[in-house]
């Protein structure tokens, strides 16, 4: 998931100076997951923003239905056209992804052109849940997995380290930068002595591979998936739960 | 690892002689007028001198620059100390041949503070390498003949490359491990964090040993000019424990009114506490000691009567 926070009220409103017809588009994704963007927030953001003088149209998306995920989104989009070509802006309160693939699709398949502002601060992928989110993951495309234990340090260890540990590690084998979480190299020691395989702890590893990591990376899908097929049976998975 | 054949710098050839060693400590901040004097001051006391590379995170003098005028103006042989946090591989790199045309002798890698300790938080950490890689690469660089593309280069820097170990770290295991990976990787020498324990000296060599290291180490150690420099250690310095009698003993000094008798008394409970320490060091594999004491020379050549 992109973990994520609300801006201060005040940024938001700075950005919405001048504008009038306000259109608030959320995501049943991660933003309903961390309370930023789903249809609860929607609607008090929308009467927070009323109170300011605007006129707001609501575009809510409920829980599994991703932004950014455009097979999805663009059914909501479509469905709610005529707003958004009226307003004046579009207040997103999803993440990043989810307000630029919005801004692509309008400009791209409807050939609009709309002010577009963030209510949201993305912090990247994460775990855990429902409320404590930690991560894990920065998406380096070439993962180190493998080779540390399952434990990444480019992303637990602050200085993304790959041969062990900084000299500052504290006194209980915590992390000099974040004195919460342990060592991400105490922690890989701890796991490779576990499994008997101290000695990978001998190997030096190759710096990593940034060239991976040049941006905008794009990926192609060879079949993408058949989105009614898959609901189908996320329905199913869902009834034999008993929900 | 086997030690480089040709020996470049002093301190390289006073350690395969077998003589302790002793170095010092340079920290060129925002100027160089006062590292410059330092070095003028610790010359004859220390075979060489550290210089470090933006310390605690601070923005400081390019540690480059600062060796090289050190080295030129006072003739003090500099070690040139080069962290990770703030530039990428290719820097790293184009500085190390730098340090080879300016006739550097040896370079310390660091790992280096994390930035959002110092004076520029929202700085971009680098880390591109890390104190391993790095160490391999000047290794590589100067014995192999290729930068860090794996390019030949014509005349390869001619110089000495070490790393820092941290004696007091708990848990110990990774860094033991991480120490021996930088002997792989060619650290020629390593200094070690400031220790005040001889139990910690004793659990760190025991380990080394259990590990097959074979290069030479020096301890580091922290004379204390005054009680406010000890207590900074104990407080901030991770790994570090400073005996509370020796800290006491110190504090005791504050009560002194007049500066030179004062002096005398810091001096006093210094050797005090050293004598013993040293005396104990005698007996392990550490060949030397690098003393991270700024501005503190006067108590050089009481620490080395006790060695010899
Ligand atoms: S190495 Fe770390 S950042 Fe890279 S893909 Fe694996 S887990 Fe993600
Ligand atoms: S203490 Fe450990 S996790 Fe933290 S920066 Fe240093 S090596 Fe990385």
């Amino acid at each position: 998931m992109n973990a994520q926070t609300p801006k201060p009220f005040e940024e938001v409103l700075e950005y919405l100076e001048g504008k009038k017809k306000i259109v608030l588009m959320g995501c049943g994704g991660c933003a309903t997951i961390y309370h930023t963007g789903g249809i609860k927030e929607i609607d008090e953001m929308a009467e927070k923003l009323t109170k300011e003088g605007k006129e707001i149209s609501k575009i809510g998306l409920p829980f599994g239905l991703f932004t950014c995920f455009l097979p999805m989104s663009s059914m909501v989009l479509n469905e709610n056209k005529k707003a958004i070509e009226d307003c004046d802006a579009m207040l997103m309160m999803s993440c990043g992804d989810g307000l630029q693939a919005v801004r692509g699709y309008l400009e791209d398949e409807w050939g609009i052109v709309k002010p577009m502002y963030p209510s949201n601060n993305a912090l990247g992928f994460s775990s855990g849940g429902p409320s404590d989110f930690i991560e894990e993951c920065q998406g380096c495309g070439d993962c180190e997995l493998g080779k540390t234990a399952g434990v990444c340090p480019l992303v637990r260890c602050a200085k993304g380290l790959m041969n062990g540990p900084c000299g500052g590690v504290r006194e209980d084998g915590k992390c000099e930068v974040n004195e919460d979480q342990e060592c991400a190299w105490v922690t890989i020691y701890k796991r490779l002595e576990k499994f008997g395989e101290l000695d990978k702890l001998l190997e030096i590893r190759e710096p990593h591979d940034w060239s991976k990591q040049s941006r905008p990376r794009t990926v192609t899908v060879e079949h993408p998936i058949d989105l009614l097929k898959e609901l189908a049976g996320t329905k199913k998975v869902i009834e034999s739960l008993g929900v | 690892m086997e030690m480089a054949e040709e020996v470049y710098s002093n301190l390289m050839r006073e350690i395969k002689d077998g003589r302790f060693v002793w170095t010092g400590e340079l920290e060129p901040a925002k100027d160089i007028d006062e590292a410059i004097e330092a070095a003028n001051e610790l010359k004859g006391l220390v075979t060489a001198c550290n210089v470090t590379d933006n310390p605690q995170s601070f923005a400081a003098i390019n540690s480059l620059a600062a060796s090289y005028k050190i080295q030129e103006e006072t003739g003090m042989e500099c070690i040139y100390q080069l962290r990770c946090s703030d530039r990428n591989r290719m820097a790293l790199c184009s500085d190390v041949m730098g340090a080879g045309i300016l006739g550097l002798k040896n370079i310390l890698t660091l790992t280096g503070d994390y930035v959002s300790l110092g004076d520029t938080p929202k700085a971009k950490p680098v880390y591109d390498l890390d104190s391993t890689t790095l160490t391999r690469m000047i290794h590589t660089l100067v014995h192999e003949g290729k930068d860090i593309s794996g390019t030949e280069i014509p005349n390869p820097p001619k110089l000495h490359v070490g790393a820092a170990a941290g004696p007091g770290m708990d848990p110990l295991e990774p860094e033991l491990y991480k120490l021996k990976r930088k002997s792989i990787a060619g650290a020629e020498f390593f200094q070690t964090q400031v220790v005040y324990l001889p139990e910690t000296i004793d659990r760190f060599f025991k380990g080394v040993k259990e590990l097959g290291v074979e290069t030479p180490i020096l301890v580091g150690i922290f004379p204390a000019k005054s009680y406010g420099a000890a207590k900074f250690f104990d407080e901030y310095v991770t790994g570090v424990d400073v005996p509370q009698d020796f800290l006491k003993n110190l504090e005791a000094t504050k009560q002194i009114k007049d500066k030179e008798k004062r002096k005398e008394e810091v001096d006093r409970v210094n050797i005090e506490y050293f004598t013993g320490f040293l005396e104990h060091l005698k007996g392990t594999p550490a060949v030397g000691c690098h003393i991270m004491a700024v501005g503190y020379p006067r108590i050089i050549p009481e620490l080395k009567k006790i060695i010899e």
